[in-house]
């Protein structure tokens, strides 16, 4: 049981960090939405696990938070990406690309 | 690193959790409030949108929960909670918990003393540098495994023909000399070195330097630190000063470091000077040509990258090499090494053991508190089991009750061991003031350093894990509904307490085995205060003095000691004096192979006998009985030698028959034997009653001096004590520089040769006595908590019309039948356990019957009361109360 929360922490922490590659500054709601998005029904993500693995990344020292204010005028803590998680994003993604790469091909 | 990062966050985390709990709050109170407006924006009902909201986020307090956790560190805050939890609970039990700690400590103190023994003498290296490559060789004869000490000629072959060593330096390990300096002149210990020892040692210095190559007769000292400091008054600038040794001038070069009092470290020498000088402090040292005599220790360094078995191989070699180019004294001899600062090889065995049996005992003490602990805790336990069981029902895991458990046991575990280190602390103290019954110099003080303490806090650890075992145990077990319902929910149907009576067996067990070897401790010492020493000790005063470290020649050393007796006997006070050159039951003394002249030169012929030199009148100052012939006193001083023996001797070497008249001989002299006086133990209380024969002391002094002093013995009318400064006076009317050594009563120096009995019972007698303490207060508990869990079914049986007196005897019988399990299992561990300690006992056998009928008789007693008290408790339940507690 316990591989199997690894392997999903370190998921969703990756999932994580692209995401706020891709899209900037986030908050844990849209996170949540945009995670659920792009891995269709793959991950069934229940959205309040994402905090303690946002915590997990802020300890970390890849992303840092901040309060800030909603498109619809609401107060949210919003997420952004460290330098060290500019850095994390583009070694993690090497990495599974080298090991996926073969198997798409096959 | 991040790692790391993140465990300090998450430290922070735990500190600054009041702050950090709003903010989430906030942050998840916005991430619903958003969701619900998605959800309102597709058409839901508020309500419902927010219902969903709820459900997908998995719930507000889950969440909450498991964030808290990742911000923390949930085990570091669960042990402190554990531990406060703890303290407070142990805290508010403080009977049970001073009652535990005090077992767990005595028994940890216990172990910890013994452990600083061990650790003394067996694990410490020598204060040399690199001890490691170090090593003290010995040589060996016709493949025996131990020991002699090296001829010079032998050292000197080795030296320039090993290639395995890049050092090897030899020494004699005790030279007596007195000392000037402040103060009334000392005699103090020291050792002859060859230039090369402090290189070879790697000694360090504290001020000036070792001797170097070119200093092997030079008239130098080093000293050691002690020495300096109590002599000299630590002077710093004492290097190229120049000193008195027995009236010699030698120049200080250096001062040793005070860990360093001579290679063997239990010897406690302090000064040293070059072994070509040794001859001037010793003049009867054997020659340094002379191959057959072995009279130096030799430690060697080994090259770096050689190895153990490549220096033996080679020491095996030139061993062989030795014996073709002198055979006449090296064949058959050969090598033997172990690393320096070992205790001697002819010692180590008997230390070995007597440790070994001292640390088993020990460790049968720490089992039997233990035992009686983890009876207490379980007591505890079932009492608690309520509480479990609902900590249980509203969700604690059962692994989180037993670490709590765990936490608790550990807590008393190392308070034992504090308190146990505190015990060990003082019993060293108290050991390290015992006098050794030998007369050379020793350092033989223990003390509590790094090694006792890292083994102490071993065993707490050890122990406060095992503790809490029976207590985690119980503490998953409940079942839930008998617990809640208040009922005993540790006892299975058809097993009562059946752990807590195997723990009390196994106690009462242990302590047969301790209370057995105790027992036959005590016996011994019993008998050794019994044992016939065949002389008289009351009113007795010794006194030694070496007039050979003062430069006096044999003869002028034989001329003193009789002027010095006359003197003291003429003293007020005084009803004789004589002179001696080693008191009887010193420990040590002369002894030669003696056989009647004409008899086959086998080796069996030869008998092994002690010899003293005396005064006229030694054995009437004693109350030596004197059978036949006469006392000394007509001999002249280079007349024909005369002897006097014991009966053992006229039983042993001459067959019993008329031994007046008859010559013997020893070591190439004759003597005639005038006279036949009572056995005396001559060396130890231990020892077998074997042959002495007494010499002249006038006819013997030059031939064959003394190397440890010379000691007069003065018979008084009242005190001793009052007659010391008299005969000191008297000493130093003859010479005022001479040192005086020894001085003490005869019972004095007897109570010392009592040593190892006393040492051994009061040891073993302390441990017993604890043992048993424990061991009844454990079975007391268990009798008591048995009765008070039986309150009822004892109601019942009185209510039925059982009499108290039945009652009585049902508790009784159930303490008694585990004693007697116990007893049988104990017994027959400790029959055979005591062959061990067959070797320390004196005078009476390992299966002493009186020991191992007394014991189990004696256990049994203390069982009985420690059994009568919860019986009685039970007798006297009223059927009325205890039916209506329920």
């Amino acid at each position: 049981m316990g591989e199997k929360t690894d392997v999903w922490q370190g998921t969703l922490a990756l999932m994580v960090l692209r995401t706020l590659e891709s899209m900037g500054p986030q908050h844990g709601y849209g996170l949540a939405r945009r995670i659920e998005q792009t891995s269709g029904d793959l991950l069934q993500l229940n959205y309040g696990t994402l905090y303690p693995a946002l915590l997990k990344l802020e300890q970390e020292g890849f992303i840092r938070s901040n309060w800030g204010v909603s498109d619809n005028n609401r107060r949210a803590k919003y997420y952004e990406l460290t330098k060290a998680g500019q850095r994390q994003v583009k070694k993690a993604t090497a990495i599974l690309a080298r090991f996926l790469t073969p198997a798409q091909e096959a | 690193m991040r790692k790391l990062r993140a465990l300090w966050m998450r430290l922070c985390g735990l500190i600054a959790a009041g702050q950090a709990n709003g903010d989430i709050d906030a942050e998840l109170a916005s991430h619903i409030d958003m969701h619900t407006e998605d959800g309102i924006r597709a058409g839901l009902s508020p309500e419902e949108a927010r219902r969903q909201a709820l459900i997908r986020l998995g719930g507000m307090e889950q969440t909450r929960q498991a964030y808290r956790e990742r911000r923390g560190l949930p085990w570091l805050e669960s042990l402190l909670r554990d531990l406060g939890y703890g303290l407070r609970r142990l805290g508010k039990h403080r009977g049970a918990t001073a009652m535990a700690i005090l077992s767990i400590g005595l028994g940890i103190g216990a172990n910890a003393t013994i452990f600083s023994m061990v650790s003394r003498f067996v694990l410490r290296p020598a204060p040399m540098g690199d001890p490691t490559t170090l090593l003290a060789i010995q040589t060996t004869h016709q493949g025996d495994r131990c020991c002699n000490e090296f001829p010079y000629p032998v050292y000197a072959d080795l030296r320039d023909q090993a290639q395995s060593f890049s050092g090897v330096a030899a020494y004699n390990e005790l030279i007596p000399a007195s000392i000037g300096g402040s103060g009334e002149p000392e005699r103090v210990w020291g050792q002859a070195v060859t230039s090369n020892f402090f290189s070879v040692a790697q000694l360090p210095m504290v001020l000036g330097r070792g001797f170097v190559e070119g200093e092997e007769n030079a008239p130098e000292i080093v000293l050691g630190a002690a020495l300096w400091r109590r002599r000299f008054n630590a002077d710093p600038a004492i290097a190229g000063k120049t000193i008195t040794l027995s009236g010699h001038a030698y120049t200080v070069i250096g001062v040793v470091s005070p860990a360093f009092h001579g290679a063997e470290q239990v010897l406690y020498t302090q000064f040293w000077v070059p072994l070509g000088n040794a001859p001037t402090l010793a003049p009867n040292l054997p020659k340094e040509s002379d191959r057959g005599q072995h009279w130096l220790q030799v430690l060697a360094r080994l090259k770096p990258g050689v190895t153990r078995e490549q220096a033996a191989a080679e020491l095996k070699t030139l061993a062989s090499r030795f014996a073709q180019s002198n055979p006449a004294t090296d064949k058959g001899n050969g090598f033997f090494f172990e690393q320096a600062g070992s205790l001697p090889p002819s010692v180590s065995g008997d230390t070995m053991l007597f440790l070994a049996a001292l640390s088993a005992v020990a460790l049968l003490v720490l089992a039997i508190a233990g035992a009686n602990v983890a009876n207490i805790l379980f007591a505890q336990a079932a009492a608690r089991q309520r509480d479990m069981a609902v900590r249980l029902a509203l969700g604690a895991t059962r692994a989180r009750l037993q670490r709590q458990m765990l936490t608790e046991s550990l807590l008393l575990g190392l308070g034992g061991g504090v308190l146990g280190v505190l015990l060990s602390l003082w019993a060293t103290s108290a050991l390290s003031g015992i006098r050794l019954p030998v007369p050379v110099p020793l350092d033989v003080s223990i003390g509590v350093g790094w090694r006792v303490l890292l083994y102490s806090f071993a065993l707490s650890l050890v122990s406060g894990v095992l503790l809490g075992l029976a207590p985690a145990w119980a503490a998953a077990r409940p079942l839930l509904a008998n617990a809640l319902k208040g009922e005993d929910a540790l006892a299975r149907p058809g097993r009562r307490f059946a752990l807590r009576n195997l723990l009390v067996v196994a106690q009462i067990a242990m302590s047969v085995v301790l209370l057995c070897i105790t027992g036959l401790f005590l016996r011994s010492l019993q008998s050794a205060s019994t044992i016939d020493i065949g002389f008289r000790t009351d009113n007795m005063l010794m006194m030694s003095v070496d007039p050979s470290v003062h430069g006096y020649s044999p003869a002028r050393t034989a001329n003193f000691m009789i002027r010095l007796q006359e003197r003291a006997a003429a003293l007020p006070g005084v009803v004789s004096a004589v002179a001696t050159d080693v008191a009887p039951l010193s420990g040590y003394g002369r002894s030669d192979g003696f056989r009647i002249p004409g008899s086959p030169d086998a080796p069996s012929s030869w008998v092994n006998t002690t010899l003293f030199m005396v005064t006229p009148g030694y054995f009437d100052t004693l109350g030596i009985p004197r059978i036949a012939g006469s006392d000394f006193g007509s001999e002249t001083a280079d007349g024909p030698r005369v002897g006097i023996v014991n009966q053992a001797f006229v039983e042993q070497v001459l067959g019993g028959r008329n031994p007046i008249g008859v010559q013997v001989s020893g070591a190439g002299v004759l003597y005639q034997i005038v006279g036949v006086v009572g056995n005396v133990k001559a060396r130890t209380l231990g020892e077998n009653t074997h042959p002495v024969l007494y010499r002249s002391l006038k006819q013997t002094v030059s031939s064959d001096p003394s190397s440890m002093g010379y000691t007069l013995l003065v018979r008084t009318g009242g005190s001793p004590a009052s007659i010391e400064p008299a005969v000191r006076r008297q000493i130093y009317a003859l010479d005022r520089s001479m040192a005086i050594y020894n001085e003490q009563t005869m019972d004095e120096h007897i109570r010392a040769a009592y040593f190892l009995p006393h040492l051994a019972a009061s040891l073993f007698g302390a441990f017993g006595f604890i043992g048993l303490v424990l061991a009844a207060v454990g079975l007391f508990g268990v009798m008591s908590y048995s009765v008070s869990r039986r309150t009822r079914e004892i109601g019942i049986r009185m209510a039925l019309g059982a009499k108290p007196g039945t009652v009585e005897r049902l508790v009784l019988r159930q303490g008694m039948i585990l004693t007697l399990i116990a007893v049988a299992l104990g017994w027959p561990a400790a029959w055979m356990l005591s062959k061990m300690a067959s070797s320390f006992l004196y005078g009476i056998q390992p299966h002493d019957a009186l020991t191992f009928a007394v014991v189990p008789l004696f256990l049994a007693a203390i069982a009985l009361v420690a059994c009568w008290i919860p019986a009685r408790r039970a007798a006297s339940v009223d059927p009325m109360q205890a039916l209506r507690a329920e």
